[in-house]
């Protein structure tokens, strides 16, 4: 078990730089995500930690030990790669040996450990099999095995769950969250599913375009974002964002008018500084936040085009009356008959033209 | 639907028609090379017209090792066809590992260097090479000389380049990550994973040592240490030679690879047809 | 990927090793060499010499015609045949595929020497199977051996012989990795069958076709085996002599290395010279 601390790291390919100094302390036995669209650095970022990319610039450490310069096999970290990486021309028992095999294990200590891997994944009735005959769900769990195996300070995962139908990849969420308890060792995992990200997480580090936008707590990141990117990717489905415009401030709140309806307006308690009346602002609101009439701070008209029912839920695609596309979530039994409806707001974000969080 | 089927019907009748005689023209040179070897040499020599096989091979082949110590011959083709196979796989596929699979300094000019021998003719450098190994490595008339130029093999080498990088990343990824050095990576994960293109080249390799002979024909020119090829060339032109024995020697050179493509013909075709394939 | 250069050297160094002194330095060596007298003792340098001799040269000019001939007939017939044997294989119509393939590619497993003697006993004047056959449906014996023009193309029937099924695995190959999907939405669109072969086939092979090309013009640039043992030696007098045979003569038999080192720079010269034409004809438009 060991912290691992990213500090200032920087990757270039070339000249082009994409990974933009990043700043991660991850503690001992911490599980934490990585996670954002892809291209946004985050696999890159856990192939340097992996050792399997050079780092272009600053410092990452295991343990307390710096590892720019130190092969991948003595930095005391095990990965799970997307592709599960099973070689294929070994059953399922040499691929878990392998690595230990290779590089001159004691073949007692290899068997005790090939056995305990199979027994916390309960692979051990597969171990004469070749990959090709085995379930996805079950190639899986070989490869979570193969880095059981190696004993490591670290779990390093690499999107490991995006090639499972959604009926598994459920299930081997829950099966990494046991593991992670069962073993309690530091465990790095890169997705780009934030519900992934809010279920494993002790805390999520949200990437994007080779900057780290926000690191925190799943439900810090949900009730409390940064700014409108961290905003619009953790929730599902995505923060509604309207234009709007500050119509008025004092030194402890804001007041913003929607774009579109005069009569819309937000007050919002603000502690920074507050924009000048008359800039634009974003308002963000979650597609739960909303009400029904006179139920929160303000009420909205729209225009429903679609309602999807989900059956305990359902969700009303709509438009204000400026054109802006809102999502909507209702319990089943509140979901209008008419066409035109008026809703509440009963909480919000604001962001300014930056996209960053005012508060 | 049945005007159409009988449209198709017509087509493939045309099809066949004209394939048929094409197919066997191609295969009437093999056909009479067989037919010559089991002929004797006064019936080869006939006015008839002879298109059957006759009982004459022994005869013949026993008229060819009296012209020629052929079964020693084929003995050195053997045994330097396998050397070479060996040797220029594992040198091939090593090559062509660390272009598809490491990143270094120097890498696009190796890659492009490799390309540009394509469309050099050999004959460019036969001169210079038969000079280095008769004379300045005394080395002619040996199995090393036979072996060892031609171990350079530019469409071997973008073959197998191309075989390994189309390996998925991960799979070496993960053995690096288990701490595993790169040779046994390379032995243990990527060449049991690209066997069936090692075998592909291996045949193609086989085939060009066991045909070889303008090489072979300059620099082992010593009768024991000519191969196969070389041996029947020095008889054809002659003026008191058997052609039946000739003909004995032709269809065991060439026989032995027909039924290696019979049966390995994926692999063969594969190995011809990935030079175009990039 | 990480940069590796020992390992990557270590994995290349044998390859390059062979590489450099098989290759590298016999091409400097052999440039160096064909500006030397090689007829005397020590070699020496006489920048001319070869040269000189290799413009005047009628037996060279002789064998550089016959080159370009055989080049500009029987590498356009090959190709041409190789792709009608890989469209006529390609066809879901036929039947027995294996047998016809085999009786294609089987020639590519024959050796040179192999294949040269059979052909020799097949075209003989007297008793060869070709003019017996000719004679026996009414046509005149040719005499193949004693006659430019019938041993020239005797030559171009051998290598043709030898080399279309090669051309046309490489052909099939490449057809066969064009998606079935385009055909399928041409014959939707009425598209006839042969309309799809000029504008889908060829087109989409068009580098393959190219790649053939290349390796044949080099491969026939450099003929030897066939006017060596089919011909006897270039025969009738000369009127099968190649390129490939002037230098074996003139390096091999009278060990005049520097003026065969020329011959060998003017093959390549013609070679990379065609090559360059052919790529640069069949160009992408951007």
């Amino acid at each position: 078990m060991a912290t691992v601390t990213l500090n200032n790291v920087v990757k270039r390919f070339g000249a082009f730089e994409v990974v933009h100094g990043a700043n991660i302390d991850i503690k001992d036995g911490e599980f934490v995500v990585f996670v954002g669209p892809s291209g946004c650095g985050k696999s890159t970022l856990l192939r340097m930690i992996a050792g399997l990319e050079d780092i272009s610039g600053g410092e990452i450490a295991i343990g307390g030990k710096l590892v720019n310069d130190i092969e991948p096999a003595d930095r005391g970290i095990a990965m799970v790669f997307q592709s599960y990486a099973l070689y294929p021309h070994m059953s399922v028992e040499q691929n878990l040996s392998f690595g230990l095999r290779m590089t001159g294990n004691p073949k007692a200590d290899t068997e005790r450990r090939v056995k305990r891997a199979a027994e916390i994944l309960r692979i051990s009735e597969l171990m004469d099999r070749r990959p090709k005959k085995l379930s996805g769900g079950q190639r899986q769990r070989v490869a979570i095995g193969r880095a059981i195996v190696r004993e490591p300070q670290v779990f390093l995962f690499d999107e490991p769950l995006s090639n499972l139908d959604a009926e598994l990849r459920v299930q081997m969420r829950v099966e990494i969250s046991r593991l992670h308890k069962e073993l309690g060792t530091t465990m790095i995992y890169v997705t780009h599913d934030q519900t992934e990200a809010m279920t494993l997480a002790d805390r999520i580090v949200v990437l994007r375009a080779g900057h780290v936008e926000q690191i925190g707590r799943p439900l810090d990141l949900y009730d409390n974002p940064d700014n409108q990117f961290v905003a619009g990717f953790v929730g599902s489905p995505k923060m509604n964002f309207i234009n709007g415009r500050v119509v008025g401030r004092n030194t402890r709140s804001v007041t913003v008018e929607l774009a579109g309806q005069e009569r819309t307006r937000i007050m919002q308690p603000l502690t920074g500084a507050a924009p000048e009346a008359g800039s634009k602002v974003i308002v963000g609101v979650r597609p739960e936040h909303f009400g029904g009439a006179g139920e929160g701070d303000t009420d909205l008209v729209v225009t429903i085009d679609v309602v999807e029912h989900l059956g305990g839920t359902s969700f009303l695609y709509a438009r204000t009356a400026n054109g802006e596309d809102v999502v909507i979530q209702r319990d089943a039994a509140k979901v209008p008959t008419t066409s035109e409806v008026t809703v509440s707001i009963r909480k919000s974000y604001l962001f300014d033209e930056k996209g960053l969080r005012l508060r | 639907m049945s005007s159409l089927s009988s449209a198709k019907l017509r087509r493939s009748i045309a099809l066949h028609l004209f394939l048929t005689p094409l197919a066997l023209i191609w295969l009437f040179p093999l056909w009479m090379m067989v037919v010559f070897s089991t002929m004797p040499d006064n019936g080869i020599f006939s006015p008839g017209i002879e298109l059957l096989p006759h009982g004459n091979f022994i005869d013949n082949f026993n008229n060819l090792q009296r012209d020629t110590d052929f079964v020693g011959a084929i003995g050195i083709s053997v045994s330097v066809a396998v050397t070479y196979t060996v040797l220029s796989v594992l040198l091939t596929s090593m090559a062509g590992w660390a272009l598809a699979r490491y990143q270094f300094f120097g890498k696009g000019v190796v890659v492009g260097i490799i390309f540009g021998t394509i469309t050099l003719p050999y004959a460019v450098v036969l001169i210079p090479q038969f000079i280095m190994v008769a004379r300045d490595f005394q080395l002619a008339n040996t199995w090393v000389a036979l072996i060892v130029p031609p171990l350079f093999n530019s469409l071997g080498v973008l073959f197998m380049r191309q075989s390994f990088s189309m390996m998925p990343d991960d799979l070496f990824d993960a053995a690096r990550v288990e701490g595993v050095k790169e040779w046994r990576i390379f032995l243990f994960v990527a060449l049991p994973l690209a066997r069936p293109m090692l075998a592909a080249l291996a045949i193609i390799l086989f085939l060009a040592s066991w045909n070889n002979y303008l090489w072979p024909l300059l620099i082992n020119s010593q009768p024991g240490s000519m191969t196969a090829p070389v041996a029947l060339g020095t008889l054809i032109g002659l003026t008191k030679v058997s052609w039946g024995g000739i003909m004995a020697g032709a269809v065991m050179l060439t026989v032995p690879m027909l039924i290696v493509f019979v049966l390995l013909q994926r692999h063969f075709i594969a190995g011809i047809a990935a030079g175009a394939v990039k | 990927m990480r940069n590796r250069n020992a390992t990557a050297y270590r994995f290349l160094a044998p390859y390059l090793l062979i590489f450099s002194v098989f290759w590298v330095w016999p091409i400097i060596s052999s440039f160096l060499i064909s500006f030397q007298a090689t007829r005397t003792v020590p070699w020496r340098f006489a920048p001319g010499f070869n040269w000189g001799r290799l413009i005047g040269d009628p037996a060279f000019f002789n064998a550089l015609k016959n080159t370009l001939l055989i080049l500009v007939i029987q590498v356009p017939v090959m190709i041409a045949l190789a792709m009608v044997m890989a469209v006529l294989l390609n066809s879901p119509l036929l039947k027995a595929r294996g047998l016809y393939r085999f009786a294609f590619f089987a020639p590519v497993v024959v050796g040179e020497v192999a294949y040269s003697a059979v052909f020799r006993l097949m075209f003989s004047l007297d008793f060869g199977i070709v003019n017996k056959l000719l004679n026996s449906v009414g046509l005149p014996k040719i005499d193949w051996f004693s006659n430019v023009t019938p041993a020239m193309a005797l030559i171009m029937i051998a290598v043709t012989w030898r080399w279309a099924g090669y051309n046309a695995i490489i052909l099939l190959a490449g057809m066969q990795s064009i998606p079935e999907d385009v055909y399928e939405a041409a014959t939707l669109d009425r598209v006839s069958k042969l309309k799809q072969f000029f504008y889908i086939t060829l087109p989409l092979l068009k580098p393959v076709i190219v790649f053939c090309l290349v390796l044949s013009i080099i491969g026939t640039m450099q003929l030897f085996t066939e006017p060596f043992l089919i011909t006897e030696r270039g025969g009738p007098g000369g009127g099968t002599e190649t390129l490939g045979l002037l230098l074996y003569r003139q390096g091999f038999r009278s060990l005049n290395f520097g003026y065969a080192s020329a011959v060998a720079y003017t093959m390549a010269a013609l070679a990379i010279a065609i090559t360059l034409v052919q790529l640069w004809l069949t160009r992408e438009k951007q």
